[in-house]
Parts: structure tokens; sequence; C-alpha cells
């Protein structure tokens, strides 16, 4: 680009009044104790010096806000900030994955907006303009849009956005049924943590299961009775219940997801509104995850992996946080005909994957039994190493259905990845020793944004059919790149 | 598959025997120490036991790593294969490679080869390392590959 861009507007005046607001509880407030702790000094002193910081404060900002500009020229966005040390920073449009427009509750007041540039790279605030009125955000969000596909659109003549279609939205009851589900057992976990850093002062030695029994025979103590303790486990239990509800009503209210053209525009927030705009050909996988209770009951989870890793896990957005069997449909449609698969259309793996588990536990088991009479105890923990083996097989299913490869795996908390062909971008075939012993492969795919722990793996497949798999994404690769490559020089 | 370079060999085994002498200078530390401090300790008491230890991954470990590795490049792809115990094999299509790296650690460098590192977009092995190339073969790959390069892949 021409570099050649001015950076010549200031974010909204309003912002420093707005910053002030948000660092003066944590700055301002503990001067005033502070001071009446450290001397007796007047009130009237300790009033006006905290009127004095507060003006430094204010002037800060407004140094800050002063030296901040941004512009948008053809084809870069740029940001120049700084006191002393001016840096200037230009972002192709191109470069751009994400706009994300934030509205934290002071925000709303002043009819403010904070803009996220999301590029690539995984650094933080890469292009935070912090804060702008809505108006300007959606400028802002127009311009680069559109200058992604035509980077010599003039700055007024923006199109205004397509005419947007709803795809999924989700009542406030349909939010408090979905933070029902996001129980946290943090509250049981804090509340030992409790017991335990007074754990000198209790009467009894809370890790000992033998003064735990007598304690329940002898009820000694008085006031640690059987009662009571259940009555603190209820409440942590409540407690777990109110804060997943919570949390989860602060998070995805009003959570509504629309189509526009060739972006969904995922909103959702109480107290901070916040806007998420996922392209459609930035979307590299979707996963379906729905846990035993949510199963149960026909809900599920979709998420998205794209590319940026937005601070909301990773490269994946959710999309629908609590969803049934058809709204999951629905949505995946509008992706490119993602679809969910029924079973029938779906491979299992190899029957050989009980082998695989079960035996490297088995073979210390064994060994232990020989050595000491008692060991032969052990083996009663074959029973369920088989039928979690055995469930492990039945629910991890995989197929390659013309473009898209389906992968199903978990018991307790079922994913299904739908993958792209087009998306992958390399393939592993792994053998592990016993593995290779059996005749069996793990294959990997990779796509971008990917987590490394939950990323899709075809485990245990027969090592002809993983070959014969891996060889069929990489020719549909090679297929699709040699045609875009044609369709480009055309 | 086209197997590695000799010279890589002699990397692999400069490393192991790196890591090999670490260990047993800790071992020969430990053995001085416990010798003062309990006086009948018979002398390589700890230091046999650990030198046997250490026998196979410097001594046998690394021709067997050095023999797993192999690779093959068409116009398309670059497979790769290695690891004794668990066999990997890896395909990155040429069109999804982001960017391409050919670097030379100083042992490398007395060896006479080099490495090819692939960046692809993904996350989980974004990073594909195809060791002990000579330098004309690692930048032939690296001018083919890097003809291939696309811009937006994604």
């Amino acid at each position: 680009m021409n570099g050649g861009t001015i950076a010549d507007r200031h974010v909204h005046p309003a912002t420093v009044p707005l910053r002030f607001l948000k660092e003066a509880p944590s700055t301002l407030l503990g001067l005033p104790a502070a001071f009446a702790y450290l001397s007796d000094v007047g009130w009237a002193t300790v009033l006006s010096f905290a009127a004095s910081v507060a003006v430094v404060m204010i002037f800060v900002n407004w140094i800050i806000w002063s030296r901040f500009r941004y512009g948008v020229g053809p084809g870069e966005i740029v940001i120049e900030k700084g006191l002393l040390h001016r840096t200037r920073r230009s972002i192709p449009f191109e470069r751009i994955q994400d706009v994300d427009i934030e509205r934290g509750p002071l925000q709303r007041l002043f009819g403010l907006a904070k803009v996220k540039i999301e590029t690539g790279g995984s650094g933080k605030d890469e292009g935070l303009l912090d804060s702008v009125t809505l108006a300007e955000a959606d400028r802002l969000r127009g311009i680069i849009r559109a200058g992604k596909g035509a980077p010599s659109l003039g700055a007024e003549e923006v199109p205004r956005a397509e005419p947007s279609q709803l795809v999924f939205a989700m009542d406030v009851g349909r939010v408090f049924v979905s933070g029902l589900f996001n129980f946290s057992l943090l509250w049981i976990a804090g509340l030992f943590a409790l017991l335990q850093t007074f754990d000198d002062w209790l009467p009894f030695d809370i890790y000992d299961p033998g003064r735990w029994v007598g304690l329940v025979d002898q009820r000694i103590a008085g006031r640690f009775s059987t009662g009571a303790i259940l009555a603190v486990l209820l409440l942590a239990l409540l407690l777990g219940v109110v804060t997943g509800v919570a949390r989860t009503l602060a998070r995805d209210f009003g959570f509504r997801l629309t189509l526009e053209g060739e972006r969904f525009r995922r909103e959702r927030g109480l107290f901070t509104r916040t806007e998420a705009v996922i392209p459609r050909r930035r979307v590299q996988l979707a996963r379906l995850q729905t846990g035993p209770l949510r199963r149960l009951l026909g809900w599920f989870q979709l998420y998205f992996q794209t590319l940026s890793a937005g601070k909301d896990g990773g490269g994946h957005q959710a999309i629908a946080p609590l969803a049934n069997q058809s709204e999951v449909a629905g949505i995946l449609e509008e992706q490119g005909g993602f679809r969910v698969p029924d079973t029938s259309e779906l491979t299992r793996v190899s029957s050989r994957h009980l082998v695989r588990t079960v035996l490297p536990p088995l073979v210390p088991i064994l060994v232990l039994a020989i050595l000491f009479p008692l060991g032969w105890a052990l083996l009663a923990a074959l029973p369920p190493l088989v039928a979690v083996a055995l469930l492990e097989r039945r629910f991890h299913r995989y197929g390659l259905l013309s473009d898209l490869l389906f992968v199903r795996r978990g018991v307790w908390r079922q994913q299904l990845w739908i993958v792209p062909v087009a998306k992958v971008q390399s393939l592993r075939l792994s053998r592990s020793w016993l593995q290779r012993r059996l005749g069996l492969a793990t294959l990997a795919v990779d796509t971008a944004g990917a987590p490394a722990m939950n990323a899709p793996r075809i485990v245990d497949v027969r090592e002809d059919r993983a070959q014969a798999l891996a060889a069929e994404i990489a020719a549909r690769l090679r297929a699709q790149d040699s045609g875009r490559k044609s369709g480009t020089e055309r | 598959m086209i197997a590695l370079e000799r010279g890589q060999l002699g990397v692999m085994r400069v490393h192991a025997l790196i890591v090999g002498v670490f260990i047993v200078a800790v071992a020969l530390v430990a053995e001085a120490i416990l010798h003062t401090a309990v006086a009948d300790l018979v002398f390589g008491a700890i230091g046999l036991p650990v030198l046997l230890l250490i026998a196979y991954p410097v001594l046998a470990a690394p021709p067997r790593r050095y023999r797993a590795w192999g690779y093959r490049i068409d116009a398309e792809e670059l497979h790769i294969a290695h690891g004794v115990w668990t066999r990997v094999e890896t395909v990155v299509p040429l069109a999804r490679v982001q960017h391409i790296d050919v670097s030379q650690g100083p042992i490398e460098r007395n060896f006479g080869v080099s490495r090819l590192v692939l960046h692809t977009a993904g996350t989980m092995h974004s990073r594909v390392v195809l060791p002990g190339l000579s330098r004309e073969t690692a930048e032939t790959i690296r001018d083919e590959v890097r003809a291939r390069i696309r811009e937006d892949t994604l």
C-alpha cells in the first residue's frame, strides 16, 4: 500500500472521562483509606489530594487521547499512538480476520463502542479503537469489509450491510436453561479450599476418612453434625447452579445469530454487548457437542472454528450455546451445506481398539498378580476397562461423505467434527508400537486455528483404511488446488 | 522413500552423545558426593548402571532413528515418515504451505546437512520439519515449494 494514509481521526472525546471512571475505583478509592490509616490528617486534606490525583489522571488520559490517532486509507487502516515513542501501525484490509464491536455498560451509556480489529497474528490489541461512536464503528466495519472485496472504495460511499436474516436466537428461558447446564463445581472446590485453610481451627482432620466416619457415628463436637455438613454441601451446590446461570445470562443474554450475505453476525451479552462477525469462508470446521444430560433432552452446543484466536476459547466461536436438532441442522445448512450425518452413514473404528486399550493396563496387572497373590484382586478392574473400551468404540465413528469429513468421538462428552476437506492443512498418520502389531493407525487432520488438545483425530482405524482415507483426502486437496490454480489463471 | 543424507546420522549421534555425556557427568558427581557420605559404597555403584542404561539411547538408537526417516516429494505433496516406536507419516499438500525455512545449526553445518521447515496454517503440527538434507536439495525443494505457495489458502 502507499503508506501515505493520514491518521487524522481521534477516538471519541468521551473516552477521557470514560477511562477515568473505569480506573477511578482501583486507584482513587484506596487513597483516602490509605491516608486515614497512615496519619490523622483531616478529611479535607485527603479529599483535596484525591481531587488533584483525579485531575492528573484526567490530564494523562487526555494526553493519551490526543496522541492516539487513526485513519482509513485505500486498503489499510492506520493507528498512531504513543507520547515519546510514537508508533505507527498499518493494518492492510486483507490481513484483517474479524472486526468485533464490543459495548460495555459505560460505553452504552455514552453511546460508544469499542472496535477490535483482529488479524491472524496472536498478539493482543492488534488494532483496538477504544472508543468511538456506534455510527463510526459501523462505518469502519463497513469500509473494512467492503475494502476486502474492492480496495478502491471511498470512505463515504460504503454500502450498507446486506439485509440480515435471522438464523438462530435464544430467548431468556433458553439462556436460563443453558445456564443450568453450565453448573460450576467451582464452589464446592472453593468450599473445600476454605475448609483446608481453617483446618487448624476445626476439631477434626478433614482428610482423615476414619475421622469422617467417626464424625458421622458420634457426632462429635456438636456444631459439625451430619446435617450441618449436608447443608453446607447443598449450599455449595445451589451456589454452583446460581453462578452458572448468572454467568451464562451475562454472557449469552439476547443471543442472536444472523446471516448477512456471506457473514454470520453474532450478538450477545447482558451488561457487555459483544458483536462478532464470522465470515462464512473463514469457518475452518464445525464442532457439535453434547453432554449426557443435554443429549437426553435433545440439546446441542455448536461451535465454529475460525482462524483468529478470540478471547473466548481460542479460535472457537460459540454459534449456538443451546440448540435442538432442527435448529442445529438449520444453522449448519447455512454454512455451505454442512450437515449432521446419520449414524448409519459413518463407519466404526476397528474392533481391535478393544485390545489396544485394554492390553497396556492388563500387562502390569498380570505381572503384579504373579508376583503378589493379592494382585489378582486387581483383575476386578478389567470389566470396567473393557466396558469403557467398548463404549468408546461404539461412539467413535468417522466418514468422508462428499466434501466433508466427519469424526464423532466421546462417550461422556460426545463431539462431532464437521471438517470441509478443503480446509485441511496437513495429514498425519501415526502408528504406535502396539498399533503396528495390531495393524491399526491414528489419522489426525490439522486445520487452521485447531486447539492442541481437542482436534479431530480418528483413533485405531484399520491401517489400510487409514491409508486409503488419507490418500483420498490428499487426492481431493490436489484436485481442488489444481482446479483453483487453473481457475485463477484464466 | 528417499533416505536422509549420511551426515544426519552423525548429527543424531552427536546430539545423543551430548545428552549421554551430560547424564554421565551428573551420575559421576552424584557418585562422588555419595562416596564421601557413605563409606562402604562400591565404586561404580551408580556410574555403571547409568552407563548401561544410556548405552541404547546413545549407541544403538541414532542409527535406528536415522533409518526410520524418509521423505518423498512430488509435484503436489511432501510425504515425511519418521519414528522408531511410533511410526508417523505426515502429508503436507504443497499448496497449503504458508512459508518455508531452510536452517542449519552448528552441528549440522559440521556434517554438511540442512533442515527444511514447512509452516502451514494448521496449529497442531504447523511446523513440519525435514532434517538431514544437503544444502542443494533443501534449496531445490524450497524453490519448488515457493513456486506453489499461494497467498490465500484459508
